[in-house]
């Protein structure tokens, strides 16, 4: 007989029932943060080499003030349209009686699936985009709208319709209703959301680049492809890090203390469906309105450019540029559900490792893809046997998108009663019985929602691919962008279509319910 | 997700992963014969040339396509590790970045004689390919009088009508040779002057063909293929026309496109053999007319509808100090147009 | 055949101390209550019974097995019980098959298996109930579940955490019946927290009354309906009547309350305590000489008995008297009140605890 002994057993008892986290999580969480790290180490270890006068000349020149300014206003701009849009349409498909949910929930997902510089491409070549800072907010407002849109309607769906009845019979109107009863029980779910956004539009080359706006991103561009001065990018980059650390302190300290370890929420009914002509024809232009301009759009213009095509389609070309694609970013999103989950399981213990492992995550999402691709040039061609293979750029991948995967993670997990596991302990099972018997199967549809989202955005990923790839390997993304760097928009096309329709598969699978949990939740 | 369905998601993706590492290998086969190259030059247009030299000696080519800018600053960050055993780039800037960095290996006397002096590095590493002369594009009905010297553009009558790019690395080897003929001092209130006349800023030079095409700007600096590239790809004539400046004046500057052997390439004599095939009477020739861009080797061929090489009377410019592009940046910056 | 040992545990939870020097021995095979308001830790006892919470002192032993000592404890999966808790906890990913058969070592062979769930679900009358998931049963039908998947390892005990709470008055009654009497056939040893106290003195062998994480008195349903240590434990088992009362310190004890008139001496020692009176121990009878009156202020008809409500001068609060039969008075009445049954003196000053 085994007996299992602590020092200070009411510590124990406090109010973490889950229990301590054994060795091999936190030895599996601490090699996540290891390779979270690593892109940082690099940019460290180059900026350390920058001599002073250097140091000061790019810490305090106008410039950067300026360069800071105009990251910062642009994320605060793009994050809160996104936040408005996304709510909105959310709140429209949830409380709307409208025909055709399903459809109109996947379409206006499916914006996500088009690249940053795609969609860029196709409104440019439209004529009509305002100058490069609102044409910059516009599109990326546009591309990052869908996670805010579906963090809120995971949140709307778990929202009891009997609370608004409640809040209808003391008084209050909708709109009342709305930001006293509901907004309080969606704030944390679109939060989430919003540090996607934010995130995103730090990281974000592409569209920038395109429209000449002059954020941190495209100052490193330009600095490693102008100076090849890799210190001073490096020393940009951090300050880059040092913006999205306070994006996400900001994130944290927002969220309320949730109340998700217990899913207590008895949903007894759903949320009332507006019924009327009015409210279901405005609901319905809004949503028609926004797939309108940020899917039919550039969907239409690729079209357009495919079908003006005088050479034939290299179909032998096409198929390779897909499969490469699609087996690369499957890797690499299986590799950060891999990295992900002792993550995500430490985080819902409220452990100290968990907590900076996520922070650590997050804060990579926000560099930009060059710099993890130096990074992990630095860093792989040390090592001949894995540079420029696919495992390293499959690996590349899950560092980059691993902050996508845990935050979704983390929430299924913590969704599993606590109760069902105490139960499973006291049916004989153990710790790692329970995690694989109970705990997983309940938090797979949010596992599978995390690695499809990194599935997806790996299949985008441009700058760290055409680095790191293996000489001779092109993706759908390194494709288009050999063709529209010679300004062969046509030849692109193809592959763009290609690219967005395999996209629209993960993202179709993303925005769909899920069945399962809301079961456990309805009874 | 039950038992047998996970089991079953596990075995399609093993069967993946080892497809995927498998295709990665592919690079290793014919490790005797066979060329790793970094060309900033894109596969459209450099692949013939590629193709062609494989058929006529049989050595394999491995190519990485990227941003010249881009494959420099990897294979500075690879430093004595990369696997690269030849540079092609588009642009001078980026080659003697590289070079800075000792990473480049002497290259062959018989490979450097091909090209005139101004069109190889002093240090001896890397040699010109093609020739990309700047030039002004411009819209023939908007522009009646064409200036002769990049002075006339900084006054009044210009306002709002110029394009740049500065972004680009070849307005920038453009401003750069300004600094390296005038001085900083003088660069320095030139483009002070351009800026006050409101130019009209993109990032590609294909952009400000197109613009001036769809009538948004008068004229715009540019490299001189672009026009017939942008014919090319919109399948039309366009509003559009080159046009030199007087004599070595540096709107007419020609950047060049080179190659450079890294000093750990294992291949060096296969690599001197491809400089060579690129060097060459017929493939210079066929830079002419397939790419549109000049022949460093037979200055006197002319591109469709453009004065030869020699006929331009580009300025002269040290070629290899283009690389410092520093200084221009930081010049540009201060002024604020980058 | 396990007896279930518990002495003077004591647990923490964060800052609080939640039980206190708690004592309880249920013997092997029986089926014991624990009673007790909320809050008072019985919810606490039973997830440190099965291991969820450790304990900060005292001992835990199951038979012979010492389960926990001090904050020493063998982990939940190797204590071989049945627990089931108030929400039921049915996975709802697996079907009622599955959840049967969870505990179920993975040795056993497919048709082994089989045959325990078969076994398990005809036990609670659920008999082809195999293949469906736990959103398709109702409240009750999951109750039983929970319970076959408890059982179907043979536990030596089982815990109970007021199981049937969230089912309509009826089902719960017939559930509760039949829960109690397979564990009692099964001789499981088994440990119920419940709120219903008619509930628990019908079918427990064993009650335990609980109060601020302390159990203060255990015993027999009788035992402990008959004869409570104090009115507020009284209060746990039944509806009680306390009265003050002073008792003549003589060789013959002389009371004194509303009920009990006795006229005359008053002198001598006098003390002051309370008497406990349940509400089927007083009789109500027709105005009589001799016999304290009341006034009837209200009837409370339930069919087979009613409670009737009472002003009792000397007393302020109105007095609850059970009568079964026909009520033969109406509401204004003034009768005559009987006192039956045992004297139950509760010192003013009680010593000790």
């Amino acid at each position: 007989m085994t007996i299992i002994g602590q020092k200070n057993a009411s510590q124990a008892n406090g109010a973490k029932h889950r229990g301590a986290p054994s060795l091999a999580l936190i030895a599996a969480g601490l090699f996540t943060l290891a390779a979270a790290a690593l892109p940082v180490a690099y940019l460290i270890r180059r900026a350390l080499q920058i001599d002073s006068e250097l140091l000061r000349t790019v810490l305090f020149r106008a410039k950067t003030l300026e360069i800071f300014i105009t990251t910062i206003s642009l994320v605060l701009a793009v994050v809160a349209f996104a936040t408005l849009i996304g709510i909105s349409i959310a709140w429209a498909l949830s409380n709307v009686d409208l025909p055709g949910l399903a459809l109109l929930r996947a379409l206006v997902i499916l914006p996500v699936a088009i690249p940053s510089y795609v969609f860029t491409y196709s409104w440019l070549s439209l004529g009509f985009l305002p100058n490069g800072f609102l044409a910059a907010v516009v599109v990326l407002t546009l591309t990052t709208t869908p996670y805010v849109t579906l963090a809120a309607l995971a949140a709307f769906r778990r929202i009891d319709g009997a609370q608004l009845d409640v809040a209808q019979t003391l008084g209050l109107n909708q709109l009342e209703s709305f930001f006293r009863v509901t907004f309080p029980q969606i704030r944390n779910a679109v939060g989430a959301g919003s540090l996607i956004v934010a995130l995103y539009v730090l990281s974000d080359f592409g569209a920038v680049s395109l429209l000449g706006v002059d954020t941190f991103t495209r100052a490193i561009q330009n600095t490693y492809q102008g100076s090849f001065d890799r210190s001073s990018a490096a020393l940009l980059a951090l300050i880059l890090v040092a913006i999205s650390s306070l994006v996400i302190y900001f994130e944290i300290s927002f969220r309320q203390r949730s109340t998700l370890l217990k899913s207590s929420v008895r949903i007894t009914r759903r949320l009332p469906a507006l019924r009327t002509l009015k409210s279901r024809a405005w609901a319905l232009s809004a949503i028609l309105l926004y797939i309108f301009v940020a899917l039919l759009t550039p969907l239409l213009v690729l079209l357009q450019r495919f079908f003006s095509r005088i050479t034939p389609i290299d179909l032998t070309e096409l198929l390779i540029a897909s499969l490469s694609t699609i087996s690369v970013s499957l890797l690499g999103a299986l590799i950060a559900m891999v990295l992900a989950i002792p993550v995500a399981l430490l985080a819902v213990r409220e452990t100290w490792i968990g907590r900076w492992s996520e922070r650590a995550v997050l804060l990579v999402h926000a560099l930009p893809g060059i710099v993890m691709g130096l990074a992990l040039v630095s860093f792989g061609s040390e090592f001949p046997l894995i540079y420029q293979t696919t495992g390293l750029l499959a690996f590349a991948y899950s560092i980059l998108f691993l902050a996508r995967s845990v935050g979704s993670i983390r929430t299924s997990f913590a969704k599993v009663p606590i109760n069902l596991t105490e139960i499973a302990s006291t049916l004989g099972q153990t710790k790692s019985r329970i995690f694989y018997r109970v705990t997983l199967p309940l938090a797979a549809p949010g596992v599978l929602t995390g690695t499809l989202l990194v599935f997806l955005s790996a299949m985008k990923e441009l700058p760290a691919t055409l680095m790191l790839r293996p000489t001779g390997f092109e993706t759908l993304a390194t494709e288009i962008w050999n063709n529209t760097a010679i300004f062969r928009f046509s030849e692109a096309a193809p592959y763009a279509l290609l690219l967005v329709a395999i996209a629209a598969i993960p993202t179709f699978l993303i925005s769909r319910p899920d069945r399962d949990s809301e079961r456990g939740e309805l009874q | 997700m039950t038992n047998s369905r996970l089991k079953a998601l596990i075995s399609l993706l093993s069967a993946l992963f080892l497809t995927a590492s498998l295709t990665a290998c592919a690079g290793g086969e014919n490790e005797d014969a066979s060329l790793t190259i970094y060309s900033g030059r894109s596969q459209e247009f450099i692949e013939p040339f590629f193709a062609a030299f494989t058929e006529a000696t049989g050595i394999e080519l491995d190519v990485r396509y990227g941003d010249s800018a881009a494959l420099a600053a990897q294979i500075l960050e690879e430093g004595d590790n990369s696997p690269a055993d030849l540079f092609l780039s588009q642009d001078a800037g980026a080659l003697g970045a590289v070079a800075g960095a000792k990473l480049l290996a002497s290259l062959d006397q018989s490979l450097l004689e091909r090209v005139a002096s101004n069109y190889r590095a002093p240090s001896k590493d890397w040699v010109a390919i093609t020739g990309r002369a700047r030039v002004l594009a411009y819209a023939p009905d908007r522009l009646a009088a064409l200036p002769t010297s990049i002075d006339e553009l900084i006054a009044e009558n210009w306002k709002g009508r110029l394009a740049i790019a500065p972004t680009n690395s070849s307005f920038q080897a453009f401003i750069t040779a300004m600094i390296q003929t005038r001085g900083e001092a003088a660069t320095e209130t030139w483009l002070r002057a351009l800026q006050k006349n409101s130019p009209k800023l993109y990032e590609k030079n294909s952009l400000i063909v197109q613009a001036i095409d769809a009538g948004d700007v008068d004229a715009g600096l540019v490299n001189h293929y672009y026009t017939w590239e942008v014919a090319e790809e919109l399948g039309r004539e366009i509003n559009v026309k080159n046009s030199f400046f007087s004599p070595e004046d540096l709107g007419n500057l020609v950047n060049v496109s080179g190659a450079g052997i890294l000093r750990t390439s294992k291949q060096q004599s296969l690599a001197s053999e491809l400089i060579a095939f690129l060097l060459s009477d017929e493939e210079q020739a066929r830079f002419v007319v397939d790419t549109h861009e000049y022949s460093i080797v037979l200055p006197e061929l002319r591109p469709e509808g453009l004065p030869a090489l020699n006929e331009i009377k580009a300025p002269r410019v040290d070629l290899a100090n283009l690389s410092d592009l520093k200084r221009t940046q930081a010049l540009l910056i201060k002024v604020g147009l980058l | 055949m396990t007896t279930l040992e518990i002495k003077d545990l004591g647990v923490h939870l964060g800052a609080r101390e939640v039980l206190r020097n708690l004592n309880l021995t249920i013997p092997s095979g029986s089926f014991a209550a624990l009673l007790g308001p909320s809050g008072c830790g019985k919810t606490t006892l039973l997830r440190t019974i099965a291991g969820l919470v450790r304990p900060s002192s005292g001992a835990i032993r199951f038979g012979k097995q010492l389960v926990s000592v001090s904050s020493l404890v063998l982990p939940p999966h190797k204590r071989n019980i049945g627990y089931l808790p108030q929400e039921g906890g049915l996975f709802p990913h697996l079907s009622v098959g599955e959840n049967v058969g969870f505990a179920l070592s993975k040795s056993i062979s497919d048709l082994d298996r089989k045959s325990v769930i078969e076994e398990m679900l005809e036990l609670v009358g659920l008999t082809g109930y195999t293949a469906r998931k736990p959103h398709q049963l109702s409240g009750g039908q999951q109750t039983r579940v929970a319970l076959a998947r408890a059982l179907a390892i043979r536990p030596a005990i089982v815990l109970l955490d007021e199981p049937f709470s969230n089912l309509d008055h009826a089902l719960r009654a017939e559930l509760s019946g039949e829960v109690v009497s397979l564990l009692k056939k099964s001789k499981t040893t088994s440990l119920m927290v419940t709120h219903d106290r008619e509930d628990a003195l019908v079918s427990a062998d064993l009650i335990a009354l609980m109060r601020d994480g302390h159990v203060v008195q255990s015993g027999t349903p009788e035992g402990v309906y008959m004869d409570p240590v104090s009115a507020d434990i009284a209060e746990s088992t039944g509806d009680i009547l306390e009265l003050p009362a002073r008792r003549l310190m003589k060789k013959r004890a002389k009371l004194l309350s509303p009920l009990h008139l006795v006229s005359g001496e008053t002198s001598g020692e006098i003390e002051a305590g309370s008497i406990l009176i349940r509400p089927e121990e007083i009789r109500v009878h027709e105005k009589k000489a001799g016999l304290p009156t009341a006034k009837i202020t209200q009837i409370n008809y339930y069919g087979h008995d009613a409670v009737l409500e009472l002003a009792l001068p000397g007393y302020s609060k109105e007095i609850k008297v059970r009568v079964t039969g026909p009520v033969q008075f109406e509401v204004g009445k003034t009768v005559s009140l009987e006192h039956f049954g045992p004297i139950r003196w509760v010192s003013k000053n009680p010593t000790g605890e």
